[in-house]
């Protein structure tokens, strides 16, 4: 009969802990990916530049 | 002075176009091939091949470095995408090197 009250008080330990840790959690996720997609698309952008630039270069005759 | 000058300029003129013939013939030959490395190297000795070899080879590097530069990129990552393309286009009976770096006949 005793233990009612201290499943109940776990719980809303529980409870409290797991509400208290999920705001830190939510906060964070945004920044990063967004940063990555940046440096793919510039290195994407160099990569589409040197491209072009080679394959002006390969069609050269006297050098290919 | 007049005829030196103009011999000069036959001469270049003259030189300019067998030397673009050699590097097609060479081709043709088998005695170049294109390496991984974006550069062309002797495949079989004969005379005049490795120093063709090496003037394209400096004209290259030249224009990759260019274009490195232009790109912020480096040298090596320009002349290996180079390979790619000039290995993909390169014409049947052509010497490329495989993966593996042996030279194969395309």
């Amino acid at each position: 009969m005793n233990h009612l009250p201290r499943v109940t008080g776990s719980c809303l330990l529980l409870g409290i802990l797991l509400s208290g840790c999920t705001p830190t959690v939510k906060i964070e996720p945004p920044d990063k990916p967004i940063v990555i997609n940046l440096n793919v698309k510039i290195e994407h952008e160099i990569r589409i530049k040197v491209d072009k630039a080679l394959d002006d270069l390969v069609s050269n005759n006297e050098l290919f | 002075m007049k005829t030196r000058i103009m011999t000069l300029l036959c001469a270049l003129l003259l030189s300019f176009s067998s030397f673009a013939i050699s590097l097609q013939d060479a081709k043709d030959q088998g005695l170049v091939g294109e390496q991984l490395n974006g550069y062309l190297a002797v495949v079989k000795p004969a005379a005049g091949v490795a120093e063709l070899v090496k003037d394209i080879n400096a004209k290259r590097q030249a224009q990759y470095e260019k274009i490195a530069k232009q790109n912020g990129i480096g040298v090596a990552d320009v002349a290996k995408l180079a390979a790619e393309k000039v290995i993909a286009k390169a014409e049947k009976g052509h010497m490329i090197q495989d993966s593996h770096g042996n030279w194969i006949k395309k």
